[in-house]
């Protein structure tokens, strides 16, 4: 499989907050159809690792490339590429101001060039899809957590994109919504998108992951299977990570 | 004297002012929306000498008393040769003042925007022009309803310091001093017509303000 | 961890790339240049017009000058003061009013309120001014200044304590009647005490109001910042210098007042109210 060009490859990135080493020499790539999961505790980076890849963060050093393509810095390209790639937030972020449906098809509309027609036959099928068609005319603020990710799962499809990154899309959900968001991106694996997902799920990883990069401290510090990393760690660290999130 | 004859002998007074305080509250409030709209974008701007004027000018139009800067647009400015009809000194000083407390409610409507709608929207492909006319604009306009009906409600309270330079016709509050030296014995009749003009103008903005606000406002 | 911390007005902006970089710094440039140019005619326009010769601006090297604007100050302070004081009370007694369960008086406290707020402090004065010496009501020039300015202020800050109060949690409420307190004890030991503290960012905001209010002392010729630079004005016939020192200094107490209230609401976690948006006389 790594004869492909790589969908997402990161390059020696270094990335500073200040005095704060957050990303220190990430290489990683990504292949078509492989979903990677970035785990680690909190503070080690991979919320960032993930946002530098359609450049909500910028980086310092190294190199980011997009199906062999340097990551735009700036402009319409920038735009462009960020429209091939979805993106999943911990907190959502709807637009508060539209509904559902105009949640869905603002990006079909105004950077896809589709018909309204067109949009909104898609976004329904969408929302039908991850099962939220019927608050299709509420607003965002209307509907529970876990409804409104799997709305904002739906706005990242409906762009038709080559990869998708999962920013802790369940952390912000009460226990009893985590499932429904979860089944919807189990789907998703299944059908073949190229997933990036930070995350907390444990199971989510062992079950849907290829491939688990265990993060800390802003480096990678230990990657392989899910079954290689969860049942025999390498690394110290790992180790303890592994141990504490068990302890409870 | 009654107020059937206070009306009767200066009803038409009464008429000349509320359209006086009206028509000035209304073109002062358009021109105010349009430079407080000019004012927010140089101080959202990333050009640091327009942030800059623009944060200045907010900071002086809104600590400056009214009547401070009445003085010097009617007083101080003919001496360096800008000299305004005595109507357009009151209605400068008003747009100034107001401007600057609009741009304060369009700062105060970006700011509860959140960085994350603007995130969202990168994340979709839209580009930073596409970005501010479909998430931030349209956000920060719905969240300026109430507090921009406030700012009609103390705009039209404002026009009155043209009771403080000679118009002609006179605005409400300056109606009231000119009928009150003009004719003894009437009381607090004269003042009580305009305060209840002025009042009941406030009250009927405000309902208007409140049900704009729930038709548009965005819940979060 | 992340760029949450970033004011809006930054987060509007992405880290720029390149050709933005260079197009920022072109704008700068042209933008200092066109503000220089403008600051440049502005002391042009003072210049031909004689404004920055020596005589309008030398007095103010004088002790006397500025000992007579002081004491000028502290008489806006006085007014200011006094009339924070007041609609401090009558502001309390309005809210009382106002939430009242007695139908009756919160109606009447009601429209008190909404006059109050409704109503051109300008208009309150001539009424303290000429009106109630119609009726053979003369009051000091103290008074006929401060209690428009206090009214004017107790209508805001009725709907700031309503604010207040509201903010206060409910089962602060059904703790204290719950150990038995009186619905009135209530209010006075456990719900106003809180929302006092809630609302001391807001008290502070409104005491711009009341001072920017307090400038049309000069109409009832009480002696303020204002009127004392009037007569400053007639004695060194010097229109433009003495208005704009006086402007500035206006400005600039309001600006600290604003920035103190500022702090006090960043501190506290308390924000400033201002759906009862302040009137910008």
């Amino acid at each position: 499989m790594s004869t492909q060009t790589p969908v997402i490859e990161l390059r020696h990135v270094d990335k500073h907050y200040g005095d704060l080493h957050v990303l220190r020499d990430i290489n990683l790539s990504v292949h078509k159809g492989e979903v990677l999961v970035l785990i680690g505790p909190s503070g080690s980076g991979k919320s960032t690792l993930c946002r530098t890849i359609n450049r909500l963060e910028t980086i310092d050093s190294g190199e980011i490339l997009i199906e062999g393509e340097p990551l735009p810095q700036e402009g319409k390209a920038l735009a462009q590429m960020r429209a091939e790639i979805g993106m999943v937030f911990q907190s959502f972020n709807l637009f508060a101001h539209k509904t559902i449906l105009q949640n869905v098809t603002l990006g079909p509309i105004e950077v896809l060039g589709m018909s309204k027609a067109e949009a909104e036959a898609r976004a329904m099928e969408l929302l039908r899809r991850v099962g939220v068609d019927a608050q299709a005319a509420k607003v965002p603020a209307q509907l529970s957590g876990g409804q409104q990710q799997r709305v904002a799962i739906a706005r990242s499809l409906a762009m038709q994109p080559k990869a998708m990154l999962f920013d802790e899309p369940t952390s912000a959900l009460d226990p009893e919504m985590i499932n429904e968001v979860l089944e919807v991106m189990v789907e998703l694996a299944r059908e073949g998108m190229t997933m990036v997902v930070v995350t907390h799920e444990m199971n989510f990883a062992r079950r849907v992951s290829n491939r688990v990069v265990f993060m800390a401290d802003g480096q990678i510090v230990e990657e392989g299977t899910p079954t290689e990393f969860f049942d025999h760690p390498k690394t110290a660290r790992a180790k303890d990570f592994l141990d504490s999130i068990r302890g409870h | 004297m009654g107020i059937a004859e206070i009306l009767q002998k200066y009803g038409q007074n009464y008429a000349m002012a509320i359209f006086e305080t009206l028509s000035m509250t209304l073109l002062c409030f358009v021109i105010a929306m349009g430079i407080s709209i000019v004012v927010t974008v140089m101080r959202v701007s990333p050009i640091k000498p327009l942030r800059l004027v623009g944060d200045l000018y907010v900071q002086i139009f809104r600590n400056i008393p009214g009547v401070a800067l009445l003085v010097l647009v009617a007083y101080a400015l003919p001496n360096i040769r800008i000299v305004l009809p005595w109507k357009t000194c009151v209605e400068v000083t008003v747009v100034l003042l107001a401007s600057a407390f609009g741009s304060e409610n369009f700062m105060t409507g970006i700011n509860a925007i959140g960085v994350g709608q603007i995130e969202a929207a990168r994340s979709i492909g839209l580009t930073f022009t596409k970005t501010m006319q479909k998430i931030v604009i349209p956000q920060a306009l719905r969240s300026a309803v109430l507090p921009m009906t406030n700012l009609l409600i103390a705009t039209m309270l404002t026009t009155a310091l043209g009771s403080q330079v000679p118009l002609n016709p006179q605005e409400l509050t300056g109606l009231v001093s000119y009928i009150t030296t003009d004719s003894t014995g009437l009381g607090i009749l004269p003042f009580m017509i305009s305060a209840v003009c002025y009042a009941g103008f406030s009250f009927l903005l405000g309902l208007l303000g409140n049900h704009i606000d729930k038709k548009v406002r965005v819940l979060r | 961890m992340s760029a949450h911390t970033t004011s809006m007005r930054d987060a509007l902006y992405e880290a720029p790339g390149p050709r933005t970089r260079r197009l920022t710094a072109i704008l700068t440039i042209v933008s200092l240049v066109l503000v220089c140019i403008g600051l440049a005619l502005v002391v042009r326009q003072f210049y031909v017009t004689g404004q920055l010769d020596a005589k309008y601006w030398a007095f103010f090297a004088q002790w006397s000058t500025w000992a007579y604007l002081l004491e000028g100050f502290l008489g806006t302070l006085v007014v200011a003061v006094t009339a924070a004081g007041i609609s401090l009370v009558l502001g309390v007694v309005l809210m009382l009013g106002r939430t009242s369960p007695i139908m009756p008086i919160s109606v009447v406290s009601r429209v008190i309120i909404d006059f109050f707020r409704g109503v051109p402090s300008l208009l309150l004065i001539y009424f303290f001014f000429l009106g109630l010496p119609t009726i053979g009501l003369y009051l000091p020039p103290f008074w006929m200044i401060t209690i428009p300015v206090s009214l004017a202020a107790s209508g805001v800050l009725a709907e700031v304590f309503r604010a207040g109060v509201n903010a206060v949690p409910k089962g602060q409420t059904e703790a204290a009647l719950s150990i038995g307190l009186t619905p009135g004890k209530t209010m006075f030991k456990i719900v106003l005490p809180q929302a006092l503290r809630i609302v001391i960012p807001s008290l502070i905001s409104q005491l711009v109001v009341v001072v920017k209010d307090t400038t049309v002392a000069y109409v009832v010729s009480y002696p303020d910042l204002m009127q004392n630079g009037r007569v400053l004005i007639t004695t060194h016939d010097s229109v433009v210098s003495v208005y704009l020192v006086t402007a500035i200094i206006y400005i600039l107490v309001n600006f600290a007042i604003n920035q103190l209230s500022i702090a006090m609401a960043r501190r506290s976690g308390n924000p400033i109210i201002s759906r009862t948006t302040e009137n910008p006389t």
